[in-house]
């Protein structure tokens, strides 16, 4: 089932210290392919021209916001799962990415790391699948017009 | 009806202004409270990660000298290898532990020159690194938003209640970064001037309307709703400013560029006898 390919994973924080330990610990435990960007630009730049199966961002960064950010990355990879990063005390920012860009989940900092791998993992889990998903509706969406297109023949040829 | 006594009318009044005394006091420790209330959650935003980090890197530390202790054990090529790499990681993980134990430190040491109660005492001070120590406490609420420049001259040591002072530059830093909707910038100078020091802090918000301005320094008078002014900041600091360290504060401020205060504090203070 699925493709054999590296489960991609996006992390997006302004300060370089969160990638460093989230990667340090990632690569411990996974062997998930990890691009780190301490700027959303360049990760919208990457996510424009590599699969990603789940970006995570920070909430509050210089310049473009995470829900920016995971707006973005909506818009060019659809399947791929969002997940905020955040050290902001308020809830609000929270239920605003919800509402506003589909998050998957929402982890606060200080992250606890055993539950940020869990949400990943998750998190790549449902973003494969959405892209099957999207490849057998297409598959059938093929198979559906051939077999149209069959039918179509056949009546011809009795008629 | 029978004609007041001056002596007890005066009396009186010393009664009425001693209770006046305590309770301004107690009004200006409650602004104080209410001020770093505020900034907590800045404050919490600030070293959550660094905590999380050194959380992290823990548990990745603690797992790759088990990973080395086996490979040392092992004793296999292959497995001492990967335990190599394991303390490269270790390596780079201990020396972002240290940056971010630093910038906790920093944070708590900004937090300590507020609530110290050695504020009685006048001791000399390096108000740039005081103005610093408050530009920690503000910046988790500016981050992402304002950018603040920072214009250090070099000061001689104030005379000074530094913690005093350090609740003056954070009343005006949080005014101004109140002022600014959406992004901005806030630009704070210090020089050296005479017998003072000068320090201008400046910001591109919305500006204070003429009509406002003769009550900027008046206790009570605020423009923000309710919850996030007491009205008391620009009072006390005025007083803090001009009583206690007999400097000056004024502020000239155009709707829709910003607003500039200036504070001059003299570097040594009068000797007490000869007022």
């Amino acid at each position: 089932m699925g493709t054999n390919q590296k489960a991609s994973v996006v992390i997006v924080d302004d300060e370089e210290m969160v990638i460093t330990s989230v990667r340090a610990y990632l690569q411990l435990e996974t062997e998930f392919e990890i691009h780190g960007f301490t700027e959303p630009e360049p990760a919208v730049k990457h996510m424009e021209s590599h699969l990603v199966d789940i970006a995570v961002s920070d909430y509050l960064m210089p310049r473009m916001s995470g829900i920016q950010f995971l707006t973005r990355a909506k818009q060019i990879q659809p399947e791929a799962s969002r997940v905020l990063l955040t050290g902001h005390a308020d809830k609000q920012s929270a239920i605003q990415a919800i509402n506003e860009v589909g998050l998957y989940q929402y982890v606060e900092k200080p992250w606890e790391n055993a539950q940020l791998l869990l949400i990943i993992q998750n998190g790549i889990e449902r973003s494969k699948l959405l892209r099957e998903l999207r490849e057998k509706v297409s598959e059938l969406d093929t198979a559906h017009s051939s077999l149209k297109n069959v039918q179509k023949r056949l009546l011809q040829a009795f008629l | 009806m029978s004609q007041p006594d001056p002596g007890e009318v005066a009396n009186e009044l010393a009664l009425v202004r001693a209770k006046l005394d305590k309770l301004s006091a107690h009004l200006a420790e409650e602004h104080k409270m209410a001020e770093l209330g505020r900034l907590l959650a800045g404050i919490v935003h600030e070293i959550n990660s660094p905590i999380g980090s050194i959380v992290s890197n823990n548990q990745v530390i603690i797992r790759s000298l088990e990973m080395l202790k086996s490979a040392l054990s092992v004793g296999d090529r292959a497995a001492l290898e990967k335990a190599a790499r394991q303390v490269e990681t270790c390596l780079s993980l201990a020396a972002i532990d240290k940056i971010a134990c630093e910038r906790i430190s920093e944070v708590v040491r900004g937090l300590k020159t507020f609530v110290r109660a050695d504020s009685v005492e006048l001791r000399k001070a390096d108000l740039n690194q005081q103005i610093a120590s408050t530009l920690k406490l503000t910046h988790g609420q500016f981050k992402g938003r304002i950018t603040v420049e920072t214009d250090f001259g070099e000061l001689p040591p104030v005379e000074c209640h530094a913690s005093m002072l350090g609740q003056v530059f954070l009343n005006i830093l949080v005014n101004a970064g109140q002022a600014i909707e959406g992004p901005g910038k806030i630009t704070v100078r210090t020089r050296p001037d005479g017998g003072a020091v000068h320090i201008s802090i400046a910001d591109t918000g919305a500006g204070i309307k003429p009509e406002d301005r003769p009550r900027v320094f008046a206790g009570g008078f605020t423009t923000k709703p309710v919850g996030v002014g007491t009205g008391l900041g620009l009072s006390l600091s005025k007083r803090i400013v001009e009583e206690t360290h007999g400097g000056s504060i004024d502020f000239e401020s155009e709707v829709g560029v910003g607003t500039t205060f200036h504070i001059r504090i003299p570097v040594e203070q009068k000797k007490k006898a000869a007022g």
